[in-house]
């Protein structure tokens, strides 16, 4: 069920919260909501939900506007996890049931779901004595059980503990992708949504400023402030090699010794004066005595002058 | 000092055999007060959600309103009430001065800014996604109400609290509005100052101990289920 937004704007107490002249979220695919603080991804799943009502612009779901009508095809898991009084399975229960959910496809589905997010054990337990970590399953779990075509989720993995995390990262694309649902799921975590995610939507100060596929986003940042949300490291002025290493081993701190891939950094640089942007959480991992690093850097790309990029896959 | 303990053996004395005098002050007054507390309530519960969950312009100036509302002195409400329904008032013709009805009214004024005040400081207290995921869950207006109200019992079970006890207590309203007619519209406030008055101090002393009981009964019951619920 595809999700489209047609110039789609925002106003809420005189300001613009959002402005998105078009967008949308093909059927089938899990997309990943990035942005800075106040950016409006979670006015854009709230405007998908139904929940507010877009100033001008449409919202539609499978060609129908959000609102009452589409709710019964949607899921939303918020970012605060919240429950009504009672056991996990009944708070489960009362989804589905409202959901008309017949009684005896209720237990298996529920089951199923609090199985697969790992939270199996904690059925008969209160809701409201659920741990943070263990509320953000229930409510992932409550999310997939409703089986509905277009999932919304705002920061789902947010306060999780992070064993627990890194097994959700990689359990959920299966678990999303089995569910074949239309996902919008909004994260701060750029890993979290490269591995979870196909297509990618940054949203800065209300506008779309690059959406694809989750390779072509995180590639090939389309302005400075997208790069730099996205993890590049901007260095003042136009510099050259030797200026961007020293930079790289700056940001490694405390001297320590670094084993990089100099070699590429320079074959990327050479012949010209660039900006370089580099991620910097990446690439500065130190290391010790003459150990290599454990996954050193490679310049994968390099955009022409003045917005020249320089990645590091590591 | 002496004339206090007569007064409560006399007020026993009254209770115990069961003065009929008494017990028809007693009935009429749990008549009255929680015919006005249920009467409130389902006009508070659903008011109190809306300015909890709404917003609109005026919002602040009516919860103002509401809180100024939940200390109005009930005389001041009595004296409203029986401008209104006084035979020279706007609803005299219905004939409602001093009948249990005119009081219920009083009471009922008296009683719903409470409830409305209590029931909107409980829904606030409720997790601000909650009334949304219930929408999205799909549950229609009156079912969204009932289990917000259901996840509030707390605060609900205190609006009640805080209406009955605010309008079984009260003297003022019922005074002006049921005329204190004895066999009609006389209830266990209005008959403590009567019988003070005539200096008939052992049957004031019973009926204010009545009254105590009461209170403190519908408390307790009240008090009983609301700490159960905590458990």
């Amino acid at each position: 069920m595809e999700l489209r937004f047609a110039g789609v704007t925002f106003v809420r107490a005189g300001r613009e919260i959002l402005n998105v002249p078009e967008l949308s979220f093909p059927e089938g695919r899990v997309t990943a909501l990035l942005g800075p603080n106040g950016a409006g991804k979670t006015t854009i799943l709230r405007l998908a939900a139904g929940l507010e009502r877009p100033t001008r612009g449409t919202v539609r779901i499978g060609g129908t506007n959000a609102g009452r009508a589409t709710r019964a095809v949607s899921a939303f898991a918020f970012q605060s996890a919240v429950f009504l009084s009672g056991t996990v399975e009944a708070n489960l229960g009362l989804a589905l049931r409202l959901r008309g959910v017949a009684a005896g496809e209720r237990s298996a589905r529920i089951a199923s779901a609090l199985d697969a997010c790992g939270v199996g054990h904690l059925a008969g337990r209160s809701a409201h004595r659920l741990s943070g970590g263990e509320a953000q399953r229930v409510n992932l779990a409550r999310t997939l059980a409703m089986q509905a075509p277009l999932t919304l989720m705002d920061e789902p993995l947010a306060g999780i503990d992070d064993p627990t995390h890194r097994d959700f990262v990689y359990q959920l694309p299966g678990l999303l992708r089995r569910a074949g649902a239309t996902t919008v799921f909004v994260t701060h975590d750029r890993d979290e949504a490269s591995r979870i995610a196909d297509d990618m939507v940054v949203l800065i100060d209300g506008r779309v400023r690059a959406a694809g596929s989750v390779a072509a986003v995180l590639h090939h940042p389309p302005d400075r402030e997208t790069a730099e949300f996205l993890g590049y490291t901007l260095l003042p002025e136009p510099v050259g090699a030797t200026a961007i290493i020293a930079a790289l081993l700056r940001q490694g701190g405390g001297g320590e010794p670094f084993a990089l891939e100099v070699e590429s950094v320079n074959e990327a640089i050479v012949g010209g004066e660039i900006v370089g942007r580099i991620r910097g959480q990446r690439v500065s991992m130190p290391v010790s005595g003459d150990r290599p690093l454990p996954a050193a850097g490679s310049v994968v790309q390099v955009f022409a002058p003045p917005e020249a990029v320089v990645r590091f896959d590591c | 000092m002496a004339e206090l303990w007569d007064g409560l053996r006399e007020a026993i004395r009254l209770i115990s055999h069961g003065d009929g005098y008494v017990w028809d002050i007693t009935f009429r007054t749990i008549l009255v007060s929680s015919v006005a507390t249920v009467l409130a309530m389902l006009a508070g519960v659903p008011a109190g959600y809306l300015l909890a969950r709404r917003r609109f312009p005026g919002r602040t100036l009516l919860l103002t309103a509401v809180n100024t509302g939940m200390g109005m002195p009930p005389v001041v409400v009595g004296l409203v009430v029986w401008l209104l329904l006084v035979r020279s008032g706007p609803l005299g013709g219905f004939e409602l001065i001093y009948t249990k009805r005119a009081m219920v009214i009083a009471q009922f004024v008296i009683a719903t800014p409470m409830v409305v005040g209590f029931t909107a400081a409980a829904i606030q207290a409720l997790p601000a996604d909650l009334p949304d995921l219930l929408t999205m869950l799909g549950a229609g207006r009156i079912r969204t109400l009932w289990l917000l109200s259901r996840e509030a019992n707390l605060g609900l079970l205190a609006a009640v609290m805080a209406g009955f006890g605010g309008v079984i207590s009260e003297v003022g309203a019922s005074m002006t509005v049921g005329g204190n007619l004895d066999g009609n519209t006389r209830v266990l406030t209005t008959a403590i100052v009567t019988e003070t008055s005539r200096g008939q101090n052992e049957r004031a002393i019973a009926l204010g101990l009545i009254l105590l009981a009461l209170a403190f009964a519908v408390n307790l019951l009240l008090t009983f289920v609301q700490q159960r619920r905590l458990r």
